[in-house]
Formats: C-alpha cells, structure tokens, sequence
C-alpha cells in the first residue's frame, strides 16, 4: 500500500517537475513566437510579457522584407522533391541489397554506411565548382539531386534495418500467385515498410528545410532562394530590428512544427525502433 | 525456393541499385575522390584562373597557418564541450522520463522539439535571447554584473553563446536514443539491484550506465559526427568572431572556397578534416565498443 502511494506520488510531482522543466526548456521559441506579435518598442519595454494587441504589421512587413512567398516556395519545391525522390531511390537501393545474397549486398551496405562519415563540409568546394560546370547552380533540381545523393546513405540504412524484419515467405507466396518481382516490391513489401518510409520522409523533409550551407552556396539567383538564405541575409540587413526578424523567424519555423506535431510519432517511434535494432 | 526466386531476380535487385549508387557518386564520391583530394595538391584559385601542381605545398603551408591552427584547436574544443554537455544533458532528461509519470508524451515533445529547428534559425533565437533578453533579465534581477556582459564581445563568451545553442538543439535526439536505452534494460535486473541496495545514483553508474554502452557507443558517434560538422551555428551566431575567436574548420574552408576563391588551399583544409573525423570516430567506436556489457 504505501509502495503504491511512493508510486502515485511520483507520477505527479515528478512528472509535474520534468514538464515544467521542458517549458522553460521551449521558453526559447515561446518568447521568440510571443514577441514576434509586438511593436519593436514594446519588445524592449518588455519581451515577457503577452503582446497587448494582435500587432500583424511585423509579419507583413518580415514577408515583404524576406521576400516570403517565393521564397516559401522554394523550400517547399526542394524539400518535396528531396523527399520523393530520396524516399524511391533509398527504397529501391535498401530492397536490392537485402534481397541480395553474400558479399555483394555487404559491400553495396558498407559503401552505403561509410557515407555517414564525410559530411558536406568536405566536398562543398567541389560541388560548387561541379555544379558550375554541368549548370546545376541556380537550380531548384540540382539542390534536390545533391540532397538526394548525401540522404542515400540514411535512407539505406534504416530501410535495410527494417526490411530485414519482412517474412520471405510473403514474397514466395505473392510469386506464386503470378507477382513479378516488381509487383512484390511495390504492391506487397512497400505497404509493410510503411512507418519507416514516414519516419524516412519526415526527417529528409526537415532536413531539407533546414538546409542553409548548399543553396547559400549553389543558389545566387535571389528568385531561387530558399527561406534560411533570405532570413540569413535579412538578419544581416537590417540587425537591430528585431520586431521584423523574429517575425519572420516565427514564419520560418511554423511548417516544421505543423510536420513536428502532425509525424511526432513517426520520428521518434522510428528513431527509437532504428536505435534498439542497431 | 527462396534462392530460385533470388537467382531468377538477381539482375533486378542489381539494377534497383543503379539510381542511389549514381546519386551518392554525384554528391558525395565523385566530389570527394575526384574532386577534393587531388585538388589539394594544386595552387587554385579560381579569379586568378591558375592551376598548378604543387603537391604538398598547400599541406606545407597548413602547418603554419595561425588562422588554420587556431581553427583546428577551436573545434576540438567545441567538439569536447558539446559532445559532453550534450550526452550529459541527454542522459539527464532521459532519466528522469523514463519512469511512469504525468504528461510525459508532451514533456518529451518539449525536450526534442528544438532538435527539428534548424542551425540558422536556432542562431537567431539565442541571438535575440542574448542580446535582448538576458541583459535585461539581470539587470531586472539586480545582476549588474551579469547585464553588462556583452556576450559576443570577447571570445571566451561568445564560445559559451555557441555551446548553449549547440547543446539546446542537439540534446533532443541523443535523449530519444538514451530514452530507448533505458527502456531496454529489463525491469527485473534494476529490481534485484534495489533488492540489494543499490539505489539511486549507484543504479545509475553501477546498473544503468554499464547497460546503456551500445547507446553510449552510438550516441558518441552520433554527437563527436555532428560536432565537427559544425557550421551553421558559429557561422549565422558570431560569424567566426570576434576576431577570429570562434571560427571552426568548417568556416574556415568555407571563407577560404567562397570569399578568396583558394580552391585547392581549402580541398586540402577538406582533406585533413576528413582525414580527423575518420580518425576520430573509428577510435571512439574501437573504445567504446569493448567497453560494452554483453547480457
């Protein structure tokens, strides 16, 4: 009995504690959302305090400024397409290496893994003078292309991992029935995989959102620039005026807490279910 | 069966390859080993269009560049720091969730949710938070000492504004990783080890943490990685600054590609970068891995 009352005890105050803990540890984006609805003079009376009044102006003015909605749509078009085009082409690559017998398949998986070690800061100079050279700068489709080749090596190896846990037998079972090997892997098997091609996805989405370093290098064309190059300029242009800049902070970051809050269980089941296998 | 299936469909499973390898040859091989590694052995610069062989001359003169070396030192630094704080944050925030407890979905949503924001981003909002709302807030709390701090001022600050920043968006994912870990040690063992005593920080260090070394193996290799990736955050928080106090490999090849056009000065810069995060992770995961509990 009064192992039970230890127990209940702890259910609250812990968990009351740790929550409160977690608030403070997203006090960060709080404020920056809270002030992004206040008149600059109001943010240096005070920044605690819940804006007076609904203040759109910032908004309006950070859009114009960031040159919003083309730029919004770029990222939208590269993150799309890098995920589309990552979550096929790591699929196909991860379901033939694991449909693959002896060395072939470990070499194809260890050439895949290595790839985590170098990361882009490496071979930016090369890209840059690479993508020069076969007119891929200043695309939206070169940055998708590249995203794609450095998402390989992630994609492979989650979708490896788990279609590993796929029973042959269904396969031999669809063959029977008359199922090219091409019906199997994307009528029968594709279906199965389907938590981790959400978890795959939303993470290249994510990530490609966030990419700053490739389309700051590869993208010069101001119409072709995505959100994170325009609020990085924007921040260097107009440096104290904050009012503006976390407006246009806030309108940055709220597609990927919509993607974070709508596929939460999908990033972090995946991301535990990747890690308790490896 | 099974292998008749395989064998009549092995050219298929072959071909299904062709798309990712040819992807990841564009991006990543073609640029890495016919791109950046022979280039470090030529003087070239791209505005005064000249390319010569030079074998390792570039390399030479890295061995006195104060600006290199003092790069090379600040990110072992960054990287010792965060990759501690991180793990020791992470670890922390896991603890205390892995129990039954209220809310803990939404508090653990609180936990990761700055790892889903973006380097550049993340620089904003610790900017604003820096120069706006801390001095402020001391000055409130009657800290003059603290309020008159300029943080990107002096460079033993501005490390500290990197660090918080670096440690607040990257504790999130290795928390879900430590999180797994714990779940993962059977109830039973942590029972007998109360039976006998061993309770609180003890379990921790003798129960827990020994159990949770395949995590710890991953976790390092995840955040050591990352650490020396670091790119975004010095680059949008201090800009290398003040005075060079900040700047990281990785800004410093960029600075070198991308403002003076030292092609093949910064592929070798590339090169030795490599060369350490190789040697870095293939050391970490040889430690750890023998450090690791078999059940």
């Amino acid at each position: 009995m009064r192992g039970m009352g230890k127990k209940k005890r702890r259910y609250w105050i812990q968990g009351t504690a740790v929550l409160l803990a977690g608030i403070l540890f997203m006090m960060p984006v709080f404020l920056i959302v809270m002030n992004a609805f206040k008149p600059n003079a109001e943010i240096m009376l005070s920044f605690l305090s819940f804006p007076k009044s609904l203040y759109l102006h910032n908004f309006q003015e950070a859009m114009r400024l960031m040159n919003f909605w083309t730029a919004f749509g770029n990222t939208a078009v590269i993150a799309v397409g890098t995920v589309i085009l990552s979550v096929i082409v790591s699929y196909m690559a991860a379901y033939g290496i694991s449909h693959l017998r002896g060395k072939t398949a470990d070499r194809f998986y260890l050439f895949f893994v290595l790839g985590q070690l170098v990361s882009i800061h490496t071979v930016m100079v090369y890209i840059s003078v690479m993508a020069t050279r076969f007119h891929m700068n200043n695309t939206l489709w070169g940055m998708i292309l590249i995203h794609g080749g450095f998402n390989s090596a992630f994609g492979v190896m989650t979708y490896t991992g788990f279609l590993k846990s796929v029973p042959r037998e269904l396969e031999e079972a669809a063959a029977i029935d008359g199922c090219s090997a091409f019906q199997i892997m994307t009528r029968i098997v594709l279906p199965l995989v389907k938590p981790t091609t959400m978890t795959v996805s939303v993470l290249y989405f994510l990530w490609s959102w966030n990419e700053f370093l490739l389309p700051s290098i590869l993208i010069g064309n101001s119409d072709l620039r995505p959100l994170t190059v325009n609020l990085n300029m924007f921040k260097s242009a107009s440096g104290t005026e904050w009012n503006y800049l976390i407006a246009g902070l806030t309108l940055t970051l709220i597609p990927i807490f919509v993607i974070y809050i709508l596929a939460q269980k999908y990033i972090t089941n995946g991301m535990m279910a990747g890690a308790v296998k490896s | 069966m099974s292998s008749s299936l395989h064998k009549k469909n092995t050219r298929f499973y072959l071909i299904l390859l062709i798309p990712a390898v040819c992807l990841y040859c564009l991006a990543l091989i073609g640029p890495l080993f016919m791109g950046t590694v022979p280039s470090a052995f030529y003087d070239w610069n791209i505005i005064k269009a000249k390319r010569n062989f030079i074998g390792l001359g570039n390399f030479m003169e890295l061995f006195r560049d104060k600006q290199f070396l003092t790069s090379l030192v600040f990110t072992l630094k960054l990287g010792i720091v965060t990759v501690t704080l991180n793990n020791i944050a992470a670890f922390t925030i896991s603890y205390f969730l892995n129990e039954r407890i209220f809310a803990k979905g939404l508090t653990r949503s609180m936990f990761f949710m700055p790892n889903t924001i973006g380097g550049i981003m993340v620089s904003f909002i610790w900017c604003f938070l820096f120069t706006n709302v801390f001095p402020k807030m001391f000055a409130a709390a009657g800290m003059e000492s603290l309020a008159q701090i300029s943080w990107f001022g002096s460079g033993s600050m501005a490390f500290i504004t990197i660090v918080v920043a670096a440690v607040w968006t990257g504790s999130g994912f290795l928390m879900v990783l430590y999180l797994a870990g714990l779940q993962n040690i059977s109830t039973d063992i942590l029972e007998a080890g109360e039976i006998d005593g061993c309770t609180g920080l003890k379990k921790v260090v003798m129960i827990q943490l020994p159990l949770l070394m395949p995590t710890i193996t991953i976790n390092l290799f995840v955040s050591i990685a990352g650490a020396f990736k670091s790119f975004d955050i010095p680059y949008a928080m201090t800009g290398g600054g003040p005075a060079g106090a900040t700047n990281t490999i990785a800004l410093n090849i960029y600075r070198d590609a991308f403002s003076t056009y030292n092609m093949g000065y910064a592929c070798a810069k590339s090169v030795i970068l490599f060369v350490i995060v190789m040697i870095i992770t293939c050391g970490q995961l040889r430690l750890t891995r023998t450090k690791e509990v078999q059940m």
